[in-house]
């Protein structure tokens, strides 16, 4: 009995181990073909727990860390973190090896860790995205200015209420963090903005209300789909989503909506945020705001790599390409970065036949919304950058309640003002 | 004393087998997918043992999973399948924070996680022997509702008004000292392997011990024998209730660099589920327990290594360590399941 049970194992180990030797070779053959056997040098990625796939933020900051290794001939060493407790570890064991040029951390959650592993190692070079870290040398910090772009969504999101004779937008928001209210600040300055632009236009006083929401999640879209619903219920008209995979609810419910009445597209609309969205629900999504996450990585490594490193803040708006409004163009290089059995599928539950017909119904998405509305979008966007115009850019609770306050946007710029001086 | 012997190497074997069982298969779906399945295993215990710092690693990782681990195995032993550590250790955690924001010392913060687990252990050690709840529905949904209780604290009333994203921190004097700088091993694991030889010593070498196993294999035969077997289920959850509050309070004021609870409470959340498969791998012997925990503090600490050394991805590695963790649990489960069709 004993006996026979030990046959039976080492026969099944027998078994095993030449199942895998014959695998083993099998691998080996992939990996001679994908290896590339020179490089100048390695640079790593680690991810924060919400990770690649995420269609947003952790996927731009691949791509622009993809993008810089294929130019500088670098090896890309991709880290996912399972929970929190892996930050320290994950940047600690790729540290220890001395081997990378640049270690780039992913989210301001990890801003202790990358913080703790820069002082262990004075030597190698950091670069934490979202994160504030401003007085080590060997780190930079990529921070964008969400305000400015999320200005302009205000504005296009308020001209096309207005132009709709609606009195209402809405904005569903994830966890309530000092990011979140650069965004939120940013909007209901574009939102007045296009009060004023539309009087002037038109001669006709609009008031445009902000429903708001902060549902608390990043990561469930049911509680987005929820939120939206009730805005959309209270008539709001454009929906800007700040929430990451959250916001995917957002797209749902609009997506819904339009079709209880009948409609293949909007208004209303949402507005997609950080990568650009546009493609996931063509009619539905009018733009996204782009977070150009993938920019601030690539010069992030660059720096390293030519030697002109400069730890400390790395700021990048409207003028250093940081943030904007997406373009088709832009939908199109999002896209065509995803592999391509995914595109396949994307098209199928799409409906389209090819990629020609999901760009052209995106074409077809933005003539919903009158020529003036986009023009004057962009002459916004000029005089954010010439700054004839400043947005201002609230961190703190007490710096977005003022916001909220305010009832014009010169009021809101007197503040962007009065914080820059102190 | 034969008979002793048997009884430790037979699961010792048994695991052995089933470690290597369950390596073989991981083994194969690595190759299939395209991944050195021997590349990915020198990685993993390359990283979680060949250095110091892997050492280091491994055992602070065990250090909140042994604790909980005992909550489980204290039960197990009683009879009860008690899987509420996992909200206790949520309030364990919210404890140390607050009592030592009060008084920055380190025995405090482990009174306050020790507290804690005793209050919160004691609901269902109350419904169970006043009303007959059974425990499995009871620690379930108080599970649930510890984690919105938590959340609440954690939002609401505890959180860091520099940085919304967690809660405040444990005060510098109340944090447990690091033992090898540079890496996250700290005092705090000396304590659970206190923790666990204090229950071995309480299961075989107490009167309460006794009546607790007892009570664990026969119910009936224990009231014949003049023990309470009420009061033993009551000892069995407030001892286990001392334990994953330990844990909560040891994780937050031991792990660096946030010594404090994020939102969500994702640097504490999944350690009351984790202790489950760790008591079940070291069959609810609290010896056992601290050599599983260290097993599995060594699949995490190598999941790093494999992800950065041998270029796995995360999603892969971890189903080849929940494999390997299933595997070495079989034997654990089928001992329980089969002590419970006994009775």
């Amino acid at each position: 009995m004993k006996n026979r049970g030990l046959a039976v194992f080492l026969i099944g180990v027998l078994l095993f181990s030449v199942a895998i030797s014959g695998c083993i070779g099998g691998g080996e053959k992939t990996e001679t073909q994908t290896t590339t056997p020179q490089y100048a040098g390695k640079i790593a990625v680690v991810y924060d727990v919400g990770g690649r796939g995420d269609l947003s933020f952790n996927d731009m900051a691949y791509l622009g860390a993809s993008k810089a290794a294929k130019e500088f001939n670098l090896e890309l060493k991709e880290v996912q973190s399972n929970t929190e407790s892996d930050y320290l570890p994950n940047l600690r064991s790729l540290a220890q090896t001395g081997e990378y040029n640049l270690i780039i951390a992913v989210g301001f959650m990890m801003t202790d860790a990358v913080t703790q592993v820069a002082d262990e190692f004075p030597d190698q070079k950091f670069a934490i995205v979202d994160g504030f870290i401003p007085d080590k040398p060997n780190v930079v910090s990529i921070l964008f200015k969400e305000n400015e772009g999320s200005a302009l969504i205000g504005a296009l999101a308020g001209l096309i209420a207005a132009n709709d004779g609606k009195d209402k937008v809405g904005a569903v928001l994830g966890i309530e963090i000092p990011v979140l209210y650069k965004f939120e600040g940013g909007y209901r300055f574009g939102i007045k903005w296009a009060e004023e632009y539309y009087k002037q236009k038109t001669g006709n006083d609009v008031k445009i209300d902000l429903l708001y929401t902060y549902t608390g999640s990043f990561t469930d879209p049911a509680k987005g789909k929820t939120a939206a619903q009730a805005q959309l219920g209270q008539g709001a008209w454009v929906i800007y989503q700040i929430a990451g995979a959250v916001g995917l609810g957002v797209f749902d419910a609009v997506d819904e909506y339009l079709k209880s009445q009948g409609k293949e597209m909007g208004p209303p609309f949402a507005v997609g945020v950080d990568s650009a969205q546009d493609w996931i629900k063509p009619g539905v999504i009018i733009a996204s705001m782009m977070k150009r996450v993938d920019v601030g990585v690539y010069k992030a490594v660059e720096m390293a790599i030519k030697g002109n490193w400069q730890g400390g803040i790395m700021e990048l708006g409207l003028n250093e390409q940081g943030v904007g409004v997406s373009t088709i163009d832009a939908v199109k290089e999002m896209f065509n970065s995803l592999p391509e059995d995914t595109k396949q599928q994307k098209l199928k539950e799409l409906g389209l036949a090819s990629e020609d017909e999901l760009f052209a119904k995106l074409e077809e998405t933005r003539k919903q919304v009158p020529d003036w509305i986009w023009q004057a979008v962009a002459e916004l966007e000029e005089k954010i950058k010439s700054g004839e115009i400043k947005v201002p850019m609230a961190t703190t609770k007490d710096q977005i309640e003022a916001i909220r306050e305010a009832k014009t946007w010169q009021e809101m710029e007197d503040l962007a003002k009065q914080w820059e001086s102190s | 004393m034969k008979a002793n012997i048997k009884g430790f190497f037979k699961p010792l074997v048994e695991s052995l087998i089933a470690i290597i069982i369950g390596m073989l298969i991981g083994a194969i779906i690595l190759a299939f997918s395209g991944y050195s399945p021997t590349e990915a295993y020198v990685a993993l215990f390359d990283g979680a043992l060949g250095s110091k710092y892997g050492w280091a690693m491994t055992l602070s990782a065990a250090t909140p999973i042994i604790l909980t681990a005992l909550t489980f195995g204290l039960g197990a032993r009683t009879g009860l399948f008690n899987i509420g550590a996992e909200g206790t250790v949520y309030f364990g955690a919210i404890a140390a924070i607050i009592f030592t924001n009060i008084l920055g010392n380190v025995l405090i913060g482990l009174l306050g996680g020790i507290i804690a687990g005793l209050v919160w252990m004691s609901i269902p050690a109350f419904l169970k022997v006043f009303r007959g709840v059974n425990e499995v529905v009871s620690t379930i949904m108080l599970n649930w509702m510890a984690y919105f209780i938590a959340l609440y604290i954690v939002l609401q009333k505890i959180p860091n008004p520099d940085d919304p994203n967690k809660t405040i921190a444990v005060p510098v004097s109340a944090r447990f000292p690091i033992v090898i700088r540079g890496t996250e091993l700290s005092w705090a694991f000396v304590i659970s392997v206190a923790a666990a030889l204090i229950a071995y010593y309480i299961l075989w070498h107490t009167t309460l011990g006794y009546e607790l196993r007892v009570s664990g294999y026969n119910e009936r035969a224990a009231r014949y024998g003049g023990i309470n077997p009420k009061k033993a289920v009551i000892w069995s959850f407030l001892l286990g209730g001392i334990m994953s509050g330990l844990a909560g309070a040891t994780e937050v004021m031991g792990r660096p660099p946030s010594y404090a609870i994020s939102q969500g409470m994702a640097n504490i959340y999944g350690y009351g589920f984790d202790g489950i498969g760790v008591s079940l791998v070291g069959r609810n012997h609290p010896i056992g327990i601290i050599f599983s925990g260290i097993f599995f503090g060594m699949l995490k600490a190598g999941a790093t290594a494999m992800q950065i050394e041998a270029g796995v991805p995360l999603e892969m590695v971890r189903m080849v360590q929940g494999i390997i963790v299933v595997t070495v649990a079989i034997p654990g489960l089928l001992d329980l399941l089969k002590r419970g069709v006994r009775k």
